[in-house]
């Protein structure tokens, strides 16, 4: 297939304009900061030829369809929208900072479909996904998405540039006890069976919740903790995405048959073994570290030539205005579909119930701005909630709950 | 507190409910439980049955979440009653708030008084070469190549101008909350008089009645409070079921299966029944082929293709298509299993001794290979011919005949025996529903869609100018304001003030 070429290629590119926007961030080279925009523009470029391309394979097969209908193109395209929107908000804004921080989720969304060795054939569709409402559904979806990505970009960066300082160590070692507790919690709920493995991450959640809910709340007054938080999703998002690589690796040797659902984490923090799980969690731990340590070397950096606090905030609330109305048109054409195929507009399936969750996300803080108090900090955070929220609508609701969406397949 | 003890008790509660009632932090605050309870509702699964729930829980969780309602979350009183407040929360912020905004919509545009310009936040002074009439017009030029709308006064000191543009936008917000309200309104019409159902039907029969999921809300009330009977009746004293008014009959059911390499695989790739409607006396009143996504809609009731499947032990009819070989019409000759048919224009006697529902002829050895497939389902039907001289039981061949073969099958004789259909073994799944609801729902995601795009993208922006002479020279003071998206109207403002500087 010619088209998936063109994508290695275009995940190459991504690569190199990811590491060009840090060097440029780093380095403050004007030419830098230019060839990465150049590479950027190219690898859009080659990745459209690639998307139309695999259009046009799909009706070479005789399946002819809109290439949005699983997990592996929708991936793709997330990023290609992510790019897309960087792409005019550099232009718009003329700056390239945010390029620093958004090209990595595009890249790491690319690399995940590398590691996690998702499926990349043309397959063909089930009579219910055969609708144009499918092709609407998923491109306004991930359109809105793709928004919402930049925007939690943009609301890191907010987060880091408002800290003063780290906060005391001490509470640095709080969370590092926490997550020493939590981890041999986990592992032996683990052992226990499957559900008791979805009682863990549910409490997880709870507890993850109900720190959210003390930010978003106290906001500026502590900002020690919002540092934790910062640190907290960037340990969170690159620990996932290696532990999913190595499941991935892992699950090679596996019988056929066994679903990569299933066995989530078993490679590495859920492993049979105790040393490799052990080793796992201090591998976390080591990173949160080092994340919580260096991020603030970061924030020096990104103070000298970042937009002022001001700006962020209006480009974040400006992405979070085009991505709702997205995402409010994907939840609609969704439901209008369902209702031309089933007769229901709303079953509350896991898949639409989380989709609404992230909705509320986005509306409480569209709302918030109008509550006495509540400013830049408190944004920012609900931003950054309201984009795990999107990811786990996407990823996490197949990967951890059942439901009858098309993109459950992960072999 | 002089004013309050005039007021009377009720005044002063029902002013509290409405204030607590109009406050955005509520709403945050209810979106916010609403989030956490929906999360809940995807970790637990809803809707199982008991024996599936204590498989994954122990006796005492089940018995805990059953109280608490968690197995149908959704529909329990008390989600219902947080969205009961929810929405009492939107109605009221709205009412609130909607006359000023409306009032500030409609506001006619007045000239602004010189002290007020001092007050706004975007001002500019610009002085031209030319006298004042001229720049009159070039102001209005400049503002209506922006699609202001402009008022001109007279005044003692010189001319006023007022304009203004996106009024409108200050109603986006209220759509929104309106068409929230719509789809709520929406979905409690389809819950009082509307219901859900199945029905499955057997190729070549006819149901009156739809087995119900829910029963209407509205029937239910009435027949509880003994007002109305409700038209519900009982089958096995347990499935409920509704008459429909009318019948419908499953004319014929087809699946077409995904070829790989000349192979049906297991995997549909589209199926579709034939339906007819016939009225209360038996006529019939229209036919339609009806796919997924493709529904069929009579009297406010819609039948959806939702599944199919072979009825256990059924025997259907075979229908075989006879052909020239040298060309000609094909003639449809129908047999049971175990049975006989004589065909006159061949003088043949067909035999089918057999159908198998899923084999596939090897391309290189020309053999036939069966398959086990799931409940039987037809997916490549076989079925086993022996061909009669005239009515006699003389045997001239054998031959087996397929839905889909890789090869012509070898018919001795001047005709071919073509396989039609396995008519009879097969029933559509049918979900039926009834929702004179949904074109409420319809138009509130109509206006969810415009609603937030007005609000979002538009503002209501106003632009002021008065034009003074000075020493022979007209100096026109603009000033603006905008009730939001300031950083995009301060461009907006710079170039019109750049327009008038030009000329
Ligand atoms: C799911 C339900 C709701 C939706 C979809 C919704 C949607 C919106 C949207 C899109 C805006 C514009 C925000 C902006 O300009 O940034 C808005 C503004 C607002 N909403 Fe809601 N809203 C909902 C519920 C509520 C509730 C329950 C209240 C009750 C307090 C409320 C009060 C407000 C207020 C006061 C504003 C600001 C109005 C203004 O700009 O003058 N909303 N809403």
């Amino acid at each position: 297939m010619e088209s998936s070429l063109l994508f290695s290629i275009a995940t190459v590119a991504y690569l190199l304009a990811m590491v060009m926007y840090i060097s440029y961030v780093a380095f403050r080279k004007e030419g830098i900061g230019k060839a990465a925009s150049f590479i950027t523009y190219a690898g859009l470029l080659i990745q459209t030829a690639a998307l139309v391309m695999r259009w046009v394979e799909s009706y070479q097969m005789g399946i002819g369809r809109v290439p949005l209908s699983n997990l592996y193109e929708s991936l793709v395209f997330f990023t290609w929208s992510t790019v897309l929107i960087y792409v005019v908000v550099e232009w718009k804004y003329k700056t390239r900072i945010f390029g620093a921080f958004v090209m990595p989720v595009a890249f790491l969304a690319l690399a995940f479909i590398n590691v996690a060795g998702i499926s990349n054939d043309i397959t063909p569709l089930v009579p219910a996904l055969k609708s144009n409402w499918l092709f609407y559904h998923v491109l306004i979806s991930f359109l809105g998405y793709a928004a919402f990505g930049v925007a939690f970009a943009i609301s890191m960066i907010f987060l880091l540039i408002d800290m003063d300082e780290r906060g005391p160590v001490r509470d640095l070692w709080y969370a590092l006890v926490a997550i020493v507790v939590i981890a041999p919690i986990g592992y032996a709920m683990a052992a226990q069976g499957e559900h008791m493995k979805q009682a863990f991450w549910m409490g997880l959640g709870v507890v993850i919740l109900a720190w959210f809910i003390y930010l978003v709340t106290r906001g500026a007054k502590n900002k020690p903790m919002v540092y934790l938080f910062w640190s907290f999703c960037v340990t969170l998002a690159i620990s996932m995405l290696v532990a999913m690589g190595i499941d991935f690796l892992n699950m090679k040797g596996m019988p056929a048959g066994e679903s990569f659902k299933k066995h989530l984490f078993e490679a590495t923090f859920l492993n049979q073994s105790l040393p490799i799980a052990l080793v796992s969690w201090a591998a976390v731990i080591g990173l949160f570290y080092a994340v919580w340590a260096k991020g603030i070397a970061l924030k020096k950096v990104l103070t000298q030539y970042a937009p002022s606090q001001d700006i962020l905030d209006d480009v974040t609330y400006r992405m979070i205005a085009i991505g709702w109305p997205l995402l409010t048109g994907g939840i609609i054409t969704g439901a209008v579909w369902a209702n031309s195929a089933w007769g229901t507009y709303w079953s509350w399936d896991p898949k639409e119930t989380w989709s609404l969750i992230t909705w509320f996300v986005y509306a409480i803080y569209l709302h918030a701005r109008y509550v006495r108090g509540w400013k830049g900090t408190q944004m920012a955070v609900i931003s950054a909630v309201g984009f795990l929220a999107v990811i786990f609508t996407y990823l996490g609701v197949n990967l951890v709950l059942s439901g009858l969406h098309s993109y459950g397949g992960m072999n | 507190m002089e004013t309050k003890n005039q007021q009377g008790i009720v005044e002063v509660v029902s002013e509290k409910i409405w204030k607590f009632f109009s406050s955005v932090k509520l709403a945050v605050i209810l979106l916010i439980i609403l989030a956490i309870v929906s999360v809940i509702g995807t970790v637990i699964q809803q809707n199982q049955s008991p024996e599936e729930y204590l498989q994954e829980y122990t006796q005492g969780t089940v018995d805990l979440f059953e109280t608490l309602g968690f197995f149908d979350l959704y529909h329990t009183w008390w989600f219902v009653l947080l969205l009961l407040l929810f929405t009492a929360n939107l109605t009221v912020c709205t009412l609130e708030r909607f006359p000023y905004a409306w009032k500030a919509m409609r506001a006619p545009l007045k000239p602004i008084e010189e002290d007020a310009v001092k007050a706004l936040p975007f001002r500019k002074d610009v002085t031209l070469k030319t006298g004042v009439e001229q720049a009159e017009s070039l102001v209005l030029a400049a503002l209506g190549g922006k699609r202001y709308r402009t008022l001109v006064s007279k005044e003692s000191g010189g001319t006023g101008i007022a304009s203004q543009k996106g009024a409108f936008s200050r109603m986006g917000v209220y759509i929104t909350h309106v068409s929230i309200l719509l789809i709520f309104t929406g979905a409690l019409i389809g819950a009082f008089f509307g219901y859900k159902g199945f029905l499955n039907i057997p190729e070549g029969e006819a149901s009156a009645v739809v087995y119900l999921r829910n029963e209407p809300l509205w029937d239910k009330i009435m027949s509880g409070l003994g007002i109305s009977k409700s038209p519900v009746s009982y089958v096995e004293g347990r499935v409920p079921a509704l008459p429909l008014g009318f019948y419908v009959a499953l004319q014929d059911f087809e699946v077409d299966y995904y070829v790989n390499q000349g192979r049906p695989t297991g995997m549909p790739s589209e199926y579709w029944s034939i339906l007819s409607v016939y009225d209360q006396n038996r006529q019939k009143v229209l036919d339609k082929r009806i796919r997924v996504n493709d529904p069929l809609t009579h009297h406010g009731i819609t039948f959806y293709q939702s599944s199919y499947g072979t009825i256990p032990n059924a025997t259907g009819t075979v229908k075989l298509g006879i052909r020239p070989k040298t060309g000609g019409a094909t003639e449809t000759v129908e047999a049971k299993p175990g049975a006989s048919v004589y065909v006159p224009s061949i003088d043949r006697t067909i035999r089918v001794t057999g159908v198998m529902p899923y084999g596939m002829r090897d391309p290189m050895s020309g053999r036939i290979n069966f398959y086990q497939s799931r409940n039987d389902e037809l997916i490549n039907p076989v079925v086993d011919l022996e061909v009669f001289k005239g009515k006699s039981t003389q045997l001239l061949y054998r031959t087996q005949v397929m839905k889909i073969d890789s090869q012509e099958p070898n018919m001795p004789e001047n005709y071919t025996i073509g396989y039609q259909d396995y008519w009879g073994v097969r029933y559509t799944g049918l979900q039926v529903t009834k929702d004179p609801g949904v074109w409420v729902v319809y138009l509130g995601f109509i206006l969810l869609c415009v609603g937030p795009v007005i609000a979002f993208f538009g503002s209501h922006r106003k632009v002021w100018a008065r034009i003074q002479e000075k020493n022979g020279q007209a100096v026109v003071l603009l000033a603006g304001s905008s009730n939001r998206n300031r950083i995009a109207f301060e461009r907006e403002f710079a170039r019109i003030a750049e327009d008038i500087a030009k000329k």
